[in-house]
């Protein structure tokens, strides 16, 4: 047991924290710019991919083969944790980079990796993810969306909704059926779909804090070439559970998050002058213990990910700590507000104009996305501790 | 960066676990309720030979001279099993105390003994108002901000009882001196306080460990309804949380063994870490693993209890959870 890095780990941090240094300028540019205003504020974060592309920094985690370094996941932590750090912008493209890239190099074609790849690196495509129907939720298997082959397209019909990025998307991944006789996780495929095809349309889902980051995704009768489909007919659950492993891992929930996120509180406890109040210190101690925890946990994680060892279903027991935990963070903010955490953006007296509501209603929605927190219990159940499946 | 055990720990830990799980079998634990000492010479023995009671002895008493690290994993096997001696106040507590504060007259004398099995040794701090197995051959109390080495002879003790039938506790009035000083409050107090926080939350994530387990296994066999329970979704969900619970709080003991080990300077926090996680885990999981056990877990003759009374009697040893969230607390906003 060791907690120092060893010399290459602490090189690679040190090159990673002077370069965010030396970009500190660039990092700014998009400083209380949010993207999902569109136009000019959506390019400067295209812009800042770019310039992590040119870096190398786009995809560490991808293989030197197609144009990452090959990073270890210590190294991947080590980046994310001083990029987080840095307040380095939010990645546009992190459903491309994280999600497809990995997927694309375990189960696609030679000519869809040397397609797709290099242009999710240089943010040319920016990729949504295209799983969740209205009425396949947690039961995602029950998809409607049809894909039937005629000649050599197919041809999609049906609608994803709860899109991220779905207004800025170039391509969708998707799960179709492709064979409504099958048993439900049977007939399944992973299709690519090209969002500007003639058919697709992208419709704003405004949700409960009344802006619309997320869009509902219809396909009527759109034509896909045969050629993107990723993985054999019909086997698109298994490469969807390859993605949805990426997903619940590592990527979504990185330490150094949740620690800005803490730390954040505490300030904002002692400004609120609430740090003398008994309840409140119990509660912020409490915060304390889990994000340090949630910390810990990763790192026995990563170290035996590094002696070889395979991370599978124990990635919802990551998935469900985080969330749950993050939702209890931002709950002690608002009651650390008090009555002035009613207070809507625009309103005089609102702390961070309303901005700590916003994120308690985010931390919600994380208990319910990349499969809700009572999936997750049923996959830890069943998969790690081998209980037998419900009756 | 790398926060695993190497093999030779992992080792140990499986020959501890092995000599654990046939010297202190639920029988074993239920025949030291029974006992009048509640103790077994023999059992102690075979814990010295097998080097467990010497880990944290210098070589040159006879000890292994190694850290809170290799002993984590010991300690948690001790809270696994329900043992009933005391390895945590012998040998994580008072030999690495008396290795830090002792004379060199005091450390010749009693740590051979200690690390072979031959003497037993207990710690009362100056905040625990009973000793555990105070009729132990050294005593060490911390009284009026000194602590003292005292054998015997310089003790009363009124026996009490624990709702856990194998721990043996005690009032301890001592007749203290100047030849009986061992150091002061001020100096080890916080060291011996913290050490004896993080083995306590490590003994109660191996109880809570085994709680998991052993509901486990039950859920897997009994049925209602014509199904195995364990198929049921509010219990799955149960076991579920049980089980992320005590794996947090595996980290935050292994951390804080490393952290004290290493002398760092956030070792006291992450021993308040580690025991309110692990209280906290080990509560749970006791409320659940009878829970789930239902009627049969209610019952004298099911062993449930040993754990579940171990669990409870340890949660308030050495602060609570709600002590440590606030020496947190104040660590926090110390710093901001």
């Amino acid at each position: 047991m060791d907690f120092q890095l060893s010399p290459e780990d602490a090189a690679f941090q040190e090159e990673v924290r002077s370069w965010l240094q030396a970009h500190r300028e660039q990092i700014d540019h998009t400083r209380e710019v949010d993207w999902e205003a569109g136009g000019e504020a959506f390019e400067r974060y295209r812009a800042w991919e770019r310039i992590l592309f040119e870096a190398g920094l786009a995809a560490i985690a991808w293989p030197t083969e197609y144009g990452g370094r090959g990073a270890t996941l210590m190294q991947q932590a080590l980046f994310t944790d001083e990029y987080v750090k840095a307040k380095a912008p939010d990645r546009i493209n992190r459903l491309g980079l994280g999600l497809l890239g990995p997927t694309l190099m375990a189960f696609g074609s030679d000519a869809q990796k040397s397609e797709h790849l290099p242009r999710i690196l240089r943010c040319d495509e920016i990729w949504c993810q295209g799983f969740s129907e209205p009425n396949a939720g947690s039961d995602l298997a029950a998809l409607r969306t049809r894909a039937e082959v005629d000649g050599e397209d197919f041809v999609v019909n049906g609608q994803k909704i709860w899109t991220s990025l779905g207004r800025f998307g170039d391509w969708i991944f998707t799960l179709c059926r492709t064979d409504p006789a099958a048993p439900k996780h049977k007939g399944i495929s992973f299709i690519l779909i090209d969002m500007h095809s003639p058919g697709v349309e992208v419709r704003p889902l405004v949700q409960i804090d009344n802006s619309a980051r997320f869009a509902e995704v219809f396909f009527t009768d759109v034509r896909v070439p045969r050629s993107n489909l990723v993985g054999p007919l019909n086997e698109g659950w298994k490469v969807a559970m390859t993605t949805l492993g990426f997903e619940r891992g590592t990527g979504l929930g990185s330490p150094a998050v949740f620690n800005r996120i803490f730390d954040d509180v505490v300030a904002l406890s002692v400004k609120e002058q609430r740090s003398g109040d008994p309840a409140i210190r119990r509660r912020v101690a409490q915060s304390y213990i889990e994000t340090r925890m949630f910390e810990l946990n990763n790192q026995r994680t990563l170290s035996k990910l590094a002696k070889g060892a395979q991370v599978g279903s124990e990635a919802s027991l990551n998935k469900l700590y985080w969330s749950e935990m993050e939702a209890r963070i931002e709950e002690l903010a608002l009651d650390v507000l008090g009555p002035r955490a009613e207070l809507a953006p625009g309103s005089p007296d609102a702390e961070r104009d309303g901005g700590w509501f916003g994120e308690y209603l985010y931390a919600r929605a994380s208990m319910i996305y990349a499969g809700t927190n009572e999936i997750q219990k049923n996959i830890i159940a069943q998969r790690v501790l081998g209980l037998p499946r419900e009756a | 960066m790398d926060f695993d055990f190497s093999e030779e720990q992992y080792l140990l830990r499986d020959t501890v676990r092995d000599l654990l799980s046939k010297e202190s079998s639920p029988a074993a634990v239920r025949a030291a309720w029974d006992s009048e000492t509640g103790r077994s010479p023999q059992r102690w023995r075979k814990l010295g030979e097998l080097g467990v009671l010497g880990l944290l002895v210098p070589e040159q008493f006879g000890g292994s001279g190694l850290s809170d690290v290799d002993m984590v994993l010991v300690l948690e096997e001790t809270g696994r099993s329900v043992l009933p001696e005391p390895v945590l106040e012998s040998a994580a507590l008072a030999a690495p105390l008396l290795a830090r504060a002792g004379s060199p007259s005091l450390q010749s004398e009693w740590l051979p003994k200690l690390a072979s099995g031959q003497a037993v040794a207990t710690v009362g701090l100056a905040s625990q108002p009973y000793v555990t197995d105070a009729t132990a051959d050294l005593v060490i109390l911390e009284r009026d901000g000194e602590f003292h080495a005292l054998t015997q002879d310089r003790v009363t003790l009124q026996p009490l009882k624990s709702v856990d039938g194998a721990r043996r506790l005690f009032k301890v009035t001592a007749e203290t001196g100047d030849d009986t000083l061992l150091g002061s409050s001020a100096q080890h107090g916080q060291w011996a306080f913290d050490h004896a926080a993080a083995a306590t939350a490590t003994q109660l994530v191996g109880i809570a460990g085994a709680l998991l387990d052993r509901t486990v296994e039950y859920v897997k066999v009994r049925e209602q309804f014509g199904h195995k329970v364990g198929s049921f979704q509010a219990v799955q969900h149960r076991l579920a949380e049980m089980l992320l619970q005590v794996e947090s709080a595996r980290s935050a003991v292994y951390y804080a063994a490393y952290a004290l080990a290493n002398d760092l300077p956030d070792a006291s926090v992450a021993a308040s870490v580690a025991k309110a996680a692990a209280n906290d885990a080990e509560r749970f999981a006791n409320q659940n693993a009878l829970q789930l056990h239902g009627g049969i877990g209610f019952t004298w003759e099911h062993d449930l209890h040993l754990w579940l009374k171990r669990g409870k009697a340890l949660e308030w040893a050495y602060g609570d959870a709600d002590f440590h969230r606030a020496r947190v607390a104040d660590w926090i906003y110390a710093r901001n």
